[in-house]
């Protein structure tokens, strides 16, 4: 009955927003679009007239959600898949996490495992936006960025404020903030302090092991700013996240309980200094200084012989200067020049004190190009030419027509890279617990294994081996094109939809075998893969209380070899439950792994019209993925090989008193889904209550009174 | 206890199979094709199908977590339809042998036979004979005719799950010791003939595996069509 009443309120005051709509001159979409992002271009332009597909998530979507780590919000976006394993990954547009670029202000975050960079490692809490630029973006950004780029921009005003955040939920999960900022004169300063701590958990039936562990982490962030006059100042920020896992197991097996204890320790640190000036109205530069550090170790000890004792040290400095030129009202140029240098010791390579070090020049250009109002062109190129692997040429031409204020259509082509780590380089691995089997990284392959030919001990040379050489980057060529539209005033739909080509991916292979059987497998360019689809948002505002947003992503992926014989119809056979075999048809290929078909969103929020509290509901769904290959024919082809498709639904509500004082509550997976299987990083439903203090609010609440 | 009741059981079986091959009637009896865990062959038709022959399960795991077996081949007559007694690996009695996913072939360094094979990609029932232009390979340890690894020959392994699953439409050509022709495929490498699931625990994964469940048939005029 109470809900009732709720409801009739609630309608109440949206028959009072819809009386109230002829007030408002504008469509809030038509604002939206002249909201200015910077990732695309590498320049401060509108988002409606950039040619490229552009997602934007500011922050009052982040603390609507009550995101605390960047995997929250993402995963919340039509099209970003959050993949397991080596952390929390971003699949973007059917690509693995390897090729999706994350950049803080505009800077790249290293510390990958595995090619994944995990996205719990990065707190939200001091986040203005994110921007997500989707479709190969090297020719700005060089390597990683073949999917796309993930950049999230920091809250620089240094308007004088204090902030508190406190939150508590299940699993004793507790997450602190403190941002304080103020500006004495010419000098800009914030400080960011995040403490995020949980026990983990265990989903698994008849198992103590947890499947999430308990985690601590601690994000500490300082920014300053000196700014001398309109035309010059300084931007400098120092970043240092810390994180420590710990790993208590025991394992009983015919009686013997085996105890191990293990601990992960990561430590991330970036530093970075940037000095813009204006020399002209139509110049402006700016010089950019980066350094960043990642360390992680992973220790385990057991009451047995097992344990291992992992280190990984990354080092990566940059250097580079960006010019942006108004030649005229119609064209800009930016070109860029930077080198950068990086530096990888690890256990995991040979021996953690063997430095390997890899050095990238590189330059880039762009023109963009508006010979009349409705049109905008953009072209560029990068040059990456480096000592270690092949250099990369990665162009980018990209044009916008708007038709009309409620019709724009956009198109681009891109070529993404993505260069060999330094595990497909310099690995070092020799297993002496499985089969010994060893496996050298390309630059060190062909020397070692001719040093064990002239030792006698090389028995064999696969085909495999005459294919060693220099490796190439992994290369993909990206095509975007899709339309914003406005079908009424209040609705905004865009669609998008792409194709990329992916060619050279590195994959182990074996490439000889020892005198004693024992093989050797070395990194070489082999596999070629595509990935295409659809993506669409459609937005629908009730001005002023409520917003629908539905999200969808239609993804058709393939192995370009795998494909091949599957359509020449000869190679691939499966077996049903009886084990009566058969050919595959085209029909039964499903693709590339861990990706689901159909991806999508629907969001309902409702909004007080005086802006005090809000309630929203984010429900993300996944059609079924395909994680097994059950029958053994090495491709994925059987309806009993997916994991379940899920909904996630998740709910949260705040409250916004005067005095600056912020409560929020909410649930996350209130359907209670999981798969400890397939989504071990998905607990079961979960509850939280935060609150959250801005001094600012409070004094100019004080100051209207 | 255990002798006594296996002494029992053959006493039966004998006795069955007395009693039945006295019924002068000359009723087929239905082949009883259950696969019930244990050791069988039966014959239908041009095919024979044999189970759960146990090639060297696993009886330990080393101190570092590698499963191992008693490293011994189990062998088997293609022409007989029957095991072997691995005292006589150094004859023509056996045509293949199976250890773990190592299959050899009677030939080479294997053993004194003309044996052979190779892996042809088709279906078990779609191939009618032995191509003109097949090489049969032989074994010259350590490459051995139907090559060992994951993907290379029958099988794939899933290092994920650690199934191992033989790889449909793989058919071994076989050439017997005597130097007559077979086709053979695997059905299975579990007891019973039925796959783990992937979310079973590791022993059921580790006890279960090494049972090989195959079919085949045997040209016996020495022909290459089947």
């Amino acid at each position: 009955m109470k809900g009732i009443v709720y409801i009739v309120l609630l309608l109440c005051c949206c028959k009072n927003a819809f009386s109230q709509e002829k007030s408002f001159p504008d469509s809030i979409f038509q604002k939206s679009l002249q909201e200015v992002v910077v990732t695309a271009t590498r320049n401060e332009r509108k988002l409606g007239n950039v040619a490229v597909p552009v997602t934007v998530i500011n922050q009052k979507t982040i603390r609507q959600a009550a995101s605390l780590r960047l995997k929250d919000i993402l995963q919340e976006q039509a099209g970003l898949f959050i993949t397991n394993g080596f952390g929390a990954g971003v699949q973007m547009q059917g690509l693995n996490p390897d090729y999706t670029l994350i950049l803080i202000d505009g800077e790249p975050i290293i510390g990958r495992t595995s090619g994944v960079l995990d996205l719990n490692r990065i707190s939200v809490g001091n986040i203005k936006k994110i921007e997500i630029v989707k479709g190969p973006s090297s020719s700005l950004y060089g390597s990683e960025a073949m999917a796309g780029v993930i950049n999230i921009i920091t809250d620089k005003s240094f308007q004088p404020n204090v902030e508190l955040g406190l939150r508590y939920g299940t699993y004793k999960t507790f997450d602190g903030n403190l941002t304080a900022s103020t500006r004495i004169g010419k000098f800009g300063v914030q400080a960011f302090l995040n403490q995020f701590n949980t026990d983990g958990y265990s989903i698994r039936p008849y198992s103590v092991e947890r499947t999430s562990l308990p985690i601590s982490r601690s994000t500490a962030q300082i920014q300053m700013q000196y700014r001398w006059n309109e035309k010059t100042a300084l931007n400098a920020s120092v970043r240092y996240n810390y994180e420590h896992i710990k790993n208590e197991l025991a394992v009983s097996n015919n009686g013997q309980t085996v105890n191990s204890s293990g601990r992960e320790i990561n430590k991330d640190l970036n530093v970075s200094a940037a000095l813009t000036h204006r020399f002209s109205k139509s110049v402006f530069n700016s010089l950019r200084l980066y350094g960043t550090r990642f360390e992680g170790s992973q220790k385990l000890t057991t009451t047995n012989a097992g344990g291992y004792d992992d280190y990984f040290l990354q080092h990566f400095m940059r250097a580079e200067n960006q010019t942006n030129f108004q030649v005229s009202k119609q064209i800009n140029i930016t070109t860029g020049i930077g080198y950068q240098q990086e530096k990888v010791r690890s256990s995991r390579y040979d021996d953690k004190n063997s430095q390997k070090e890899n050095s990238v020049g590189y330059g880039y250009f762009q023109t963009e190009w508006s010979p009349y109002q409705k049109l905008s062109l953009i072209a560029g190129f990068r040059y990456d030419a480096n000592k270690v692997y092949a250099a990369a040429f990665s162009p980018k031409i990209a044009a916008k027509y708007a038709f009309s204020d409620r019709l724009q259509i956009r198109a681009s082509y891109g070529k993404g890279f993505k260069a060999p780590d330094f595990r497909q380089l310099y690995l070092n691995f020799t297993n002496t617990s499985a089969g010994s089997y060893s496996v050298y990284g390309a630059l060190e392959a062909g020397s070692t294994i001719a040093q064990l030919d002239a030792a006698g001990l090389i028995k064999q040379y696969e085909n495999d081996f005459y294919a060693l050489q220099n490796l190439r980057p992994e290369y993909s060529n990206g095509f975007n094109a899709g339309f914003t539209f406005f079908p009424l005033k209040k609705l905004q739909w865009q669609l998008n939809i792409f194709r990329n080509d992916i060619k050279d991916l590195i994959e182990s292979r074996l490439v000889a075998t020892r005198i004693n059987n024992t093989q050797i497998y070395s990194y070489i360019n082999v596999k070629q893969a595509f990935t295409q689809g659809l993506e669409s948002n459609i937005s629908f505002l009730i001005y002023p209380c409520w917003t629908f947003n539905a999200g969808y992503q239609f993804l058709q992926t393939a192995d370009k070899d795998e494909w091949q014989k599957v359509k020449a119809g000869n190679y691939y056979y499966t077996r049903d439950a009886n084990n009566n075999t058969r050919l595959l048809s085209r029909k039964d290929y499903i693709g590339l792994p861990n990706r689901s078909k159909h991806m999508g969103n629907f969001k309902i929020g409702f909004e007080a019209p005086n802006a005090r509290w809000f309630v929203n509901m984010r429900a993300l769904y996944r059609s079924k993925w395909v994680v097994f290959d059950k029958d053994g024919n090495g491709i994925y082809n059987r309806q009993d090989e997916f994991a379940d498709g899920f909904v996630q639904l998740n709910l949260s509500a705040g409250y916004q008193l005067k005095n600056g004082l912020r409560f929020q509550v909410g649930t996350d997976n209130a359907l209670n889904y999981t798969d400890a299987a397939n989504l071990p990083n998905a607990p079961g439903r979960t509850f939280f209550a935060g609150v959250n203090w801005n001094f600012k609010k409070q004094s100019s609440n004080n100051i209207k009174k | 206890m255990l002798k006594s009741m296996r002494k029992f059981s053959i006493l039966l079986a004998a006795v069955i199979i007395a009693f039945s091959s006295c019924k002068k009637e000359d009723v087929v009896t239905p082949v009883d094709t259950t696969n019930d865990g244990s050791f069988k062959v039966f014959t239908q038709g041009k095919v024979t199908t044999v189970q759960n022959l146990i090639a060297d399960t696993i009886i330990g795991i080393s101190p570092i977590g590698q499963p191992y077996g008693t490293g011994k081949y189990s062998f088997y007559s293609i022409e007989n339809n029957s095991l072997v007694p691995s005292s006589d690996s150094a004859t023509n009695r056996w045509d293949i042998a199976f250890r773990g996913t190592s299959i050899l072939t009677n030939a080479g360094t294997s053993g004194p036979g003309n044996g052979g094979a190779f892996v042809q990609v088709g279906t078990f029932d779609a191939i009618s004979a032995v191509s003109a232009d097949s090489t049969f390979r032989t074994d010259a340890a350590p490459l051995y005719a139907i090559p060992l690894g994951s993907g290379k020959g029958w099988y794939n392994y899933n290092g994920a799950s650690n199934l191992l699953t033989p790889i449909p439409g793989r058919v071994m050509m076989i050439r017997t010791a005597s130097g007559k022709y077979a086709k053979l495929e695997i059905l299975n490498y579990y007891k019973t003939g039925i796959t783990p699931s992937s979310t079973a625990p590791d022993d059921i994964k580790i006890n279960t595996q090494r049972y090989y469940n195959f079919r085949y048939t045997f040209q016996a005029n020495g022909s290459t069509t089947f």
